[in-house]
This record gives C-alpha cells, structure tokens and sequence, in this order.
C-alpha cells in the first residue's frame, strides 16, 4: 500500500435523492492496468469523475503519490497529472487532431495572442512517433472513424505527461482488431510506470489487460482481486450479487423457411456495394465486420433512412418501395439504433409516450385526440412483459438506465407490430445482468416468430445468438456462416477481406 | 490506414465547396447583369456596389464570429445606430475631436458587445434571447440619447472623408474608390487574422464544434464567449461609425433589419448555423452577392419586390447546398 | 421544472414578438424616416398625469409620436387646447405599421371617456368597431392626417397628398424644361402617403407634361442608406436623368445622397418632402431645388379645434385641408413658411 500511486478512500457522495457513492475506495499503483468492474450505476463513473475534478466528493480523502490532494476541477487533475479519456468522445469535430490534443494550452508566437500551428502539428507528431500510431496531425476529427478518434483522445491525454490514465470505456465502440491497437499502447505506458485504470464491460478483455480489479456494486465498493486468482463467473456474480452463466451458448433455432425479408443489389455510393440477403421467420441474422464496415449504413438503407441508388427489397415476397423510415414501419420492419440517446428513443417523454410512438394512430380516437386509456394500457403490459424497470410508465425515458432504455424502444416496435426487427448493437453500453436480460428478449421474439437482424461488434455476442452471420467489409458482403460452422477465426477471415485495388 | 489521405482532400474540398460555389455565383450575377444593361459593368457602378457593401459587410465579419460559435447576434444593426448616436454625440454635441467620436463609437459597440457577452456567458441566456433584448436596448438608447432628432456632423466636415474621401484617388488620380471601401476590406483582412491565426479564433471554432469538449479541456469557455460577444459588437460599431460618416449624420431610427442582411451574408458564404464553420473570404463574397444583387436588379428595373423574395430564395439554396453537402 | 415550463412559455411570447416586429419593420413613417421606437410611454405618463380638471378633454391619437413631424402636429394641438382651454392627451404607437397597438391606445382612450377623440388611422377599416362605440357613447371623433372609411369622424383634417406631390410634379416639369427622364424614391408602396404621393406625382405628369418619362419608382422604406444606394442603382441605369422626385424626408436625402456621390451636382433636379436639417441645408445651398411642405402645426391646431366645435354642436365640413407649401431657397426664410419648417 505504500507503493500506490493514487489511494482514495471513504469517498462519499451524494446528487439530490441519489447516493451516488458510499465508503468508495480505490487504490492504484504504478505500472498497472487497474480494472473498475461493476453494473451501470455502480458507481465507477462517479468515482473516477472525482478523481479527475468534475465532481466534488462530499467525505473521504485523495491520497496521491503519498500526500492528500484537493481536486477543485479539471484544470486541477491535469496539471496533477491525471488525465481521463470519457465514454463520450469530446472532440472538436470541425478542429484538426493536433488542435484538438492542444486545446487550452496551444503554443503561441508574437505577442501571445497568434498560434504557433507548426509548434502544435510537430508536438503531436512527436506524440504520435511514441505512441507508434499513423495518423497525420493535419487531419480534421471529422473524418477519423471512431476507433481514431478513440486514438486521439488517449493521445491527448498522454500528452499531459499523465502518471494516471483513466479510460471510461475505451473500447465500447472499437472492432477487435483496434482493439488490440489499443491495448498494445496500454501495455506500453504500463510498461513506462503509468497507473491505468480501464473500465469496461468487456469482462472477457480482463485477462488480456488487466492486472487486478476493483470491484463495485450499488455506490458500494466490493473487493480488490489479482486477475489471475478469480475466473469471470465469480467476477461477475460479485458485480451482480448473484451467480449467471452467461457464457453458455443458447442452441439456435432451426429458423422456419419463410422469408420474409428479401434484399437484392443494394447499393449505395461508396458506402454499400451489391448486398443481398434473405432473412426468414424466426431467425436471428448476425450481421458481423469491423467499425465502418458499413452495417450500420446497410441497415440505415434497409429501413429507409438513406437514400439508396439501386437494389430491391421483397417483403414477404412482394417487392415494396421503401424511401422512408415511415414506408418501412408500414411494411413491419423496425430498426433499433446504435445511438439510441441520438436516435432510438424520445428521452425527454416518457415511457407512454416512447411506446406509443411508433404507432401512434393505433391510439388515436377522432380528430387527432390521443386515447389515453388505451396507450396507458398497452405500456403497462410492455412494461410488465418486457419486465422493464420503471416507477411507472410516467417515467422520463432519460431517467432509465441503458438496459432498460433498450427494452422500451423494444417495446416500441412490438407495439407497431413489426415482424422484422433491425438491431443495431443491443448491448452497447448495458450492463452484464441486462445483457443477459436482452439476449433472452432477443431469443423470446425469434420464437414468436419475428425475423431479426443484429449488428453487433462484439463476436462472442455475434456467436452466441446468432442463428447464421454474414459477414461485412468495405460495405460488401465478404461471407455468410451458418452458426454451427461459426468461429471467431472465420469471422474475422471475412471482415479483413478487403476489396483488392485495382 | 490507406484511405485516410484521399478522403482527407476530398473533404477539405467539400469544406471550400461553399465558398466556391458562392464566387461562381457572384460571377455568373456579374456576367447577367453586365450582358443585361450595359449600365452595370462600369467602373462608377462597381465603386457604387462596393461602397453599398461596406456597412453590411463589416456587420457581417462580425456576426461570423459568433455564429462560428453556434450563436447569434440579432443585435448588430440597432448596436450599429447606437454606436452611430455615441459618436455624433462626442463629435457634435460635445465638441470633443473626430478621433476621440470615432473611439466613442467603436467602444459603444465593444460595450453593447461585451454586455451580450456577459448576459449568454453567465446568466446562460440563449443568445437569441440575449441579444434580441440587446436589440431593443440599444435602439432605445440610441432614441434616448439622441432625443429623437438625428445628430448631424456638418460641423466638422473632415468625419465624412472617413468613410466618403479618397485616398486611393489622391494616389493614383481617377481612381477614386471611397475609404468606406478601404476599410471593409482591411476590416476583413483583420478578421481572417483573427480567425485564422489566433487563440480567439481557435476558440471561436472550439466553441461552436462541442463547447463542452472545450470546457473539459480546460478551457474557460464563458471568457472565451464574452470575448467573442465583444468582438462582434467591435465590428458593429466600426458600421456604426462608416454610416455616420458616410450619411453625415446619424440616424437614431434606422439599424433594425440591418442584422438579417448581414446574417444572410455569412450563410451564403457558407458560415454554418449549427456553428464549427464558417470563412471570412465567404462572408464577403455572401455581402457582395446581396448588394450585386440589389444593384443590378436596380438598374435593370426589376420590381423591387421581386429583390427581397429572390435574397431570401439565395440563402434558402444556399443553407440547402450546405445540408447537401454535409450529407454526403 | 416550473422555471423550464416558464421559460419555454417567455421563448414563445418572444418568438411572437419577433414575429410581430419583424412584419412591422419595414413599413415606415409616411412623413419622415424610418419611424423609431417607444415613446408612447411618455405619452401615456402624460395622459395618466392630466388631471381631472372641469374643462373639456379631448383625446388624440396620432400614428406615431416619435418623429418630428409628430411632434410638430402634437404642438399645434397643446397650443390650440391652451388657447380654447381645453385638456389633451396625445399618444402613438411606436412605428406605423402597429396598427393593433394604435387600436389599443384608441381603446383605454374610450376608456377615459373624453369629450371628443382626435384620430389618424393607420388602417382606416380596423378602427371602424371602435369608432362605432364612440358613436354610440356620444364622443364626436374628429379625423386627422388621414381618412377613415366611414361616415363617423365629423371632420378630417389632413394634408392631400395627391395635390402636394401633382404640385411637387409642376415644380419639377417647370425646371427640367417640360422633358426629359425623372425617377422617384418613395417611402413605401403600402401606406397610404406613399401612394397618395406617388399617383399623385405619377398622374399630374402624364396628364400635364407628356414628354417627361418617368423610367423608375422605387421604394426605399425611408432608411437613409438604403434610399441612397437605390437612387445611385437607379443613376447608374439612366445616366440622362433629368429630375428625381424623393417622397419623404429619408427618401429625399437618399437622392441627394445619390446625386453628390455620383458627382451629378447640377445635372440633376432633386425636388423633396417635408423638412429636416440635411433637406433644408440642401435647399439652401440650391443642390436641392425644393421641397413641399406640409403643416403639421396647422394638423395639430385644426383637429383640436374642430373637436371642440364638435364638443359644442357646431356644424363641420367633411374635409379640411390643411394646406401645403412649395418651398426653395428664395422663400423658406419668409415669414409664411419659415413656422411649417422643422429641423
């Protein structure tokens, strides 16, 4: 214990009507990888948003590098040399990545008012040298994907010369491959004596990064353990408080042989080339590939929120016309965003309202007027068969946690009677005891018969729910699998299958 | 990743896009007009047309900033007559030197700027709000301080040759383009070093592209607004002081719908509303559409009515180029 | 919650307002400028401050209060009331296009119940509701600066307009020598003096002066700057411009504006309307020909004695016309015209 780097203790803190933290407890030493595990609302975020000064603790200490420090505010943590790299990416989109890693402390010539842009480009080069990374300082935020955005915010939080890097999440929105980008940086500044402190729910990431863990559940602190010593399941059943077997396949269902969602040629600009794909009654399509292989836009085109410049798609065997989202809820398709705060559900109503959206004149009685009664009847049901946690079905969408957000835009489109149901990352962002939640979901509605297709980038989820893959990269199909010929090896065969350059 | 370069440049040239397409409409007016009426294209009518720009422009440089920032400023055309009054005051009826008017009316406008500043940066008032009230301020005060009657700079005839004198034409004879000219162009050079070059303008594209990165980055972003705020209202009371000059008077009635014209300038130029992007070279070609515009339907005889609903068309098409090439 | 709902309700009322005072904007003051805004409070402190008192009352509304030319009119009433002893109030709206407020004011006038209400409208027919109820409550309405549609006002006191500018059309035909090409700066297309003066120019010359060709009339919403650049667009379009004709105070400064900085001093005859310093000056030092003028003191004096006869029964005509001047640098100094002249 004399050793850490950073000890906190006893830390409380409160938000009005939540205690956000109790007795909170951290210890980090140099040179290590420090897992913070725990459900959404745990409490990980709260406790590292005080260590880095966005929040005031209301009790306990900070002890770094032995002596006890105040952290007013951000400013503060920064010039300790504590940086974060957010869940939420805040980057300057319209800025160049140098600007943006130099933000707030940009060198200045003259008289300390002009930039010394060249200063700022050959700092981040430096920077980037070390971090053995390829990307020009001159680029503009706007056109990195987002695993390079990732890239430049660990940058930026290098460049403060941090002895503690905290990651909220660094991976939620990285393909394996970036992944493992990632964590060869994170090896390498472990190896130069910086504390890390990596959160994630990617539980099966621990072994290969983390060297010990902390573990939280309801504002509480848990237990500190060796990451060699406990296996994933005792992990998770302390996170939880209870024992589940998630790691166990669910046997997929032969799916039945109508198809009832049929694309042919789809093509659009440089972002979807000549997919085609069938989906039938009560299957589950994994749709796999790397961050910007282009699923999300396939998606996007299937239902109708991008215009597509060729293709045809059958529902039920008819062809239909579908060139807007509204076309493709009448045809019963149903898409459920990535982005569901941007997206997926209306936050600031509630979950009545969010319900009855999508099919909002089923609830409407004469001239426009809303049947109350009856949209109040059908969320309490979906509410109740979604097992959905809510005071009430007044409750602000944006006051649920992700999981439960999740299963009201579910709800959503079984209230509009959908009979296909595009996924897009279901479990990005929720928590392990949802996830399994949201498979079982997943599985219940393939047995009732509804066709699904899931995007996910996260394989070991691809597998375990997926009835047949297909496999995308550079917005082609590269590879179709049926699960029982399904691998890790193979599906990421296909996702680097690029178009040769002529 | 190979692709990086390729698309960087295609997308540093979707970003100019804008601008480009607002010059080729600038040429294209100048080509229909100069074939319509052999009365445009003539060296007295082009000097006409930049002199005509001059006011809108500088309100335009000006209120580019603050829409860069994801804001805006609907104060401007009153602040311009506010700052038009202060300087008539000084200069008229106090008697005090031109230059000490002229100081007076740059620093009513700063001022007003300033408390807009203050206003959206602290009490976290929108700054459409903010400055609308700001609007009606100033043009109470400008009212008030005038006691409602314009303030006339007969007097002192040396403050007309601010705006309406030559020295271009005292350099070189014949050549007798206004200063008014003069000063909008270096007012704009002064702008894009600012913009281009400076922290303030890093920070002006900072604030508009995710305010909250910003201020996670430690950067004080309410200062950085409140100088942005005072920027803008720096330019408009340089309009308020080339108006005075170049009406020899100051006019306490006159300002409002001034702040639409030069908005619309900006947006032609390709200045985005959602903030992150903006130019000053396009703000200046968005200014010179809008008086090539009125000039040439002017001397063509077009019915004047059809001029508003063709202005109001340009910026519609020019917000939609934007959204469709953003889409892309 | 409550402060989030308030608010988005004071956006609304905001976003109304601008709204309304975007539509307002452009239409300005017939006799002058652009018309500034709010002084009708000062207007209603007086009206609050006039006291109870055993004399008549008569309460007047005019179109704006602001602008000197309002002023002017506002001073020929306080000086009639003092000699007839009686007690005015006099209130406007902040520009010419408040149609609604103007309704209002003439409202909590009714309200007031004065003895005889003095009114310029600025929509003749919106009034007429109101105009009925004072009919009804016995309260005479006298007319002024321009008519209302309806038989109610006992009287109208008002400039005509269509024979100032015919007037104004003779002055111009007389100097350009009865031929040539003329343009017009006019304040608006919308109100009735800007097209009162503009027909009223238009027709005289088509009627009287057959070779003068009118070859534009464009409207410059009485801004100053905005007024200018038309004229010099319009300059530069027909360099053989003989005379041009500006319909008010902001319009006729325009020209003259126009005129110097094209460098046509003497080319071209500039004939305006109304007063102010710059059109005076310019008249003076002759690089304005002339300008008409009307009477705003005589509009003030003669609304509130006609309102005082119609207090005491007295039979009135249907119009009173409060005349016009013809005014250029050998007469503005006369002892006729000099009192009509504001600066």
């Amino acid at each position: 214990m004399d050793n850490a780097l950073v000890l906190m203790e006893g830390i409380e803190k409160s938000f009005p009507g939540v205690q956000a933290l109790s007795q909170g407890y951290l210890e980090l030493r140099p040179g290590e990888v420090h897992a913070l595990l725990g459900e959404n609302g745990a409490g990980k975020s709260t406790l590292v948003k005080i260590l880095t000064g966005i929040y005031q603790k209301d009790a306990g200490r900070i002890v770094y590098k032995g002596q006890e420090v105040e952290i007013p505010n951000p400013r503060t943590a920064q010039d300790l040399g504590i940086s974060i790299v957010h869940q939420e990416l805040n980057l300057m989109p319209h800025l160049t990545i140098a600007q943006n890693i130099f933000i707030g402390r940009e060198p200045r010539k003259g008289l300390r008012f002009v930039l010394d842009e060249q200063e700022i480009n050959a700092k981040t080069q430096q920077l980037f040298d070390m971090m053995h990374l390829k990307l020009a300082p001159r680029t503009k935020v706007a056109d990195l994907t987002v695993a390079k955005q990732q890239m430049v915010e660990i940058a930026k939080a290098l460049s403060f010369n941090s002895q503690v890097l905290i990651m909220d999440e660094p991976t939620a929105a990285l393909t394996d491959t970036e992944i493992q980008d990632l964590f060869r940086i994170i090896r390498q500044l472990r190896a130069k004596g910086v504390g890390i402190v990596h959160i994630s729910h990617r539980l099966e990431e621990l072994r290969q990064i983390a060297d010990r863990a902390t573990i939280m559940r309801d504002g509480r602190y848990i237990n500190t353990v060796q990451i060699q010593d406990v296996t994933i399941p005792q992990i998770i059943s302390m996170m939880v408080g209870r024992t589940i077997y998630e790691a166990t396949p669910e046997a997929p269902e032969t799916a039945d042989q109508n198809v009832v969602l049929e694309v042919r040629n789809l093509s659009r600009g440089r972002v979807l080339k000549d997919i085609s794909f069938q989906l039938r009654r009560g299957e589950i399509l994994g749709v796999a590939g790397l961050v910007g292989a282009g699923r999300t836009e396939m998606a996007r085109a299937v239902f109708g929120a991008d215009p597509i410049d060729s293709g045809e798609t059958y529902v039920a065997g008819k062809k239909v016309s579908i060139k807007s989202p509204s076309d493709a809820v009448q045809h019963g398709i149903g898409y459920l965003s990535e982005d569901r705060k941007r997206y997926g559900a209306a936050l600031g109503l509630d979950v009545e309202a969010n319900i009855a959206l999508s099919a909002f004149n089923k609830f409407l009685k004469y001239l426009g007027w809303v049947d109350r009664p009856k949209t109040r009847s059908t969320a309490q049901h979906f509410v109740e068969a979604l097992a959905i946690k809510t005071p009430s079905v007044r409750q602000k969408v944006k006051n649920l946690s992700g999981g439960n957000q999740q299963k009201v835009i579910i709800g959503k489109w079984l209230t509009a009677d959908t009979d296909v149901l595009i996924f897009d990352e279901p479990t990005r962002g929720i928590d392990v005891g949802a996830k399994s939640e949201i498979y079982k979901l997943l599985n219940d509605l393939a047995q009732q018969g509804k066709a699904i297709i899931m995007i996910s980038s996260e394989l070991p989820e691809i597998l375990r729910m997926s009835h047949r893959v297909i496999v995308m990269c550079e917005g082609r199909i590269t590879g179709e699998l049926p699960i029982t010929a399904a691998t890790q090896e193979k599906i990421m065969h296909y996702a680097t299958q690029r178009e040769a350059y002529i | 990743m190979a692709v990086s370069v390729p698309q960087r440049r295609l997308q540093v040239r979707a970003d100019a896009m804008q601008t480009v397409l607002a010059f080729a409409a600038l040429i294209v007016l100048f080509v229909v007009f100069s074939l319509a009426s052999p009365n445009f294209l003539q060296f007295s009518n082009i000097v006409g047309i930049l002199l005509a720009t001059a006011v809108n422009g500088v309100l335009a440089l000006g209120v580019t900033f603050v829409i860069i920032t994801g804001g805006i400023d609907l104060s401007i055309g009153t602040v311009m007559t506010f700052a038009a009054v202060m300087t008539g005051l000084v200069i008229t009826n106090w008697q005090l030197p031109v230059a000490l008017g002229v100081l007076a009316g740059l620093g009513a406008g700063a001022f007003a700027g300033l408390i807009n500043g203050l206003i959206i940066a602290k009490l976290k008032i929108p700054p459409f709000i903010a400055t609308l009230g700001m609007l009606n301020v100033a043009r109470g005060l400008a009212l008030v301080l005038s006691d409602l009657k314009p303030v006339y700079f007969t007097d002192t005839p040396i403050f007309n040759t601010i705006a309406m004198g030559s020295l271009l034409g005292a350099i070189i004879p014949g050549f007798n383009i206004p200063n008014a000219v003069l000063i909008l162009f270096g007012a704009a050079m002064v702008a894009s070093v600012i913009l281009n070059k400076t922290i303030l303008g890093r920070y002006t594209f900072a604030l508009g592209s995710n305010e909250e990165a910003a201020r996670l980055s430690g950067v004080n972003v309410d200062r950085w607004k409140i100088a942005v705020y005072t920027l803008t209202g720096l330019f408009s009371g340089l309009a308020g002081v080339l108006i005075a000059s170049r009406l020899n008077s100051a006019q306490p009635a006159l300002g409002q719908g001034y702040e639409l014209d030069a908005i619309a300038a900006a947006v032609i130029g390709g200045t985005s509303l959602s903030g992150g992007e903006g130019s000053i070279l396009g703000t200046i070609i968005g200014a010179f559409i809008i008086s090539t515009l009125t000039n040439g339907l002017r001397i063509l005889s077009v019915p004047q009515e059809w001029q508003t609903v063709v202005t109001g068309a340009i910026v519609i098409i020019a917000v939609y180029l934007d959204i469709v090439r953003r889409r892309k | 919650m409550k402060s989030k709902r308030l608010f988005a309700m004071l956006s609304a009322l905001v976003a109304a307002m601008v709204l309304a005072s975007c539509g307002a904007a452009p239409t300005t003051s017939d006799q002058g400028g652009a018309a500034p805004a709010g002084s009708q409070q000062a207007a209603n402190q007086q009206a609050g401050s006039a006291q109870a008192g055993n004399e008549p009352y008569v309460a007047i509304i005019s179109k704006g209060f602001q602008h000197q030319f309002w002023q002017a009119v506002q001073s020929g009433a306080e000086q009639a009331a003092a000699d007839l002893n009686v007690r005015v109030t006099y209130e406007g709206p902040e520009n010419e296009s408040q149609v609604d407020k103007q309704i209002e004011m003439l409202q909590a006038a009714l309200d007031r119940k004065p003895q005889a209400i003095c009114f310029a409208a600025l929509d003749s027919k919106a009034a007429i509701p109101l105009l009925e109820q004072a009919k009804a409550a016995n309260i005479p309405v006298v007319g002024f600066d321009s008519g209302v549609d309806s038989d109610i006002p006992v009287t109208t006191a008002a400039t005509d307009n269509i024979a100032a500018a015919g007037a104004a059309a003779d002055k111009m035909a007389e100097m350009i020598g009865g031929a040539g090409e003329i343009a017009l700066i006019v304040h608006d297309q919308t109100s009735a003096t800007g097209i009162g003066r503009r027909d009223g120019f238009v027709k005289r010359i088509e009627e009287k002066h057959p070779n003068i060709k009118i070859v534009d009339i464009q409207y410059g919403g009485g801004d100053h700057l905005k007024s200018t650049d038309l004229a010099k667009a319009i300059i530069q379009a027909h360099p053989n411009l003989k005379g041009f004709f500006g319909a008010n105070e902001g319009s006729a400064i325009g020209v003259l504006n126009a005129v110097k900085e094209t460098g046509k001093e003497g080319q071209i005859t500039v004939i305006g309307y109304d007063s102010g310093k710059q059109q005076l000056d310019a008249v003076r030092s002759g690089a304005a020909a002339g300008a008409i003028t009307q009477d705003p003191i005589g509009i003030g004096r003669k609304c509130v004695e006609s309102a005082v006869k119609a207090i005491n029964g007295e039979q009135l005509p249907k119009t009173i016309d409060t005349g016009f001047h013809y005014y250029d640098k050998t007469n503005m100094d006369s002892e006729q015209i000099k009192p009509l002249l504001y600066e």
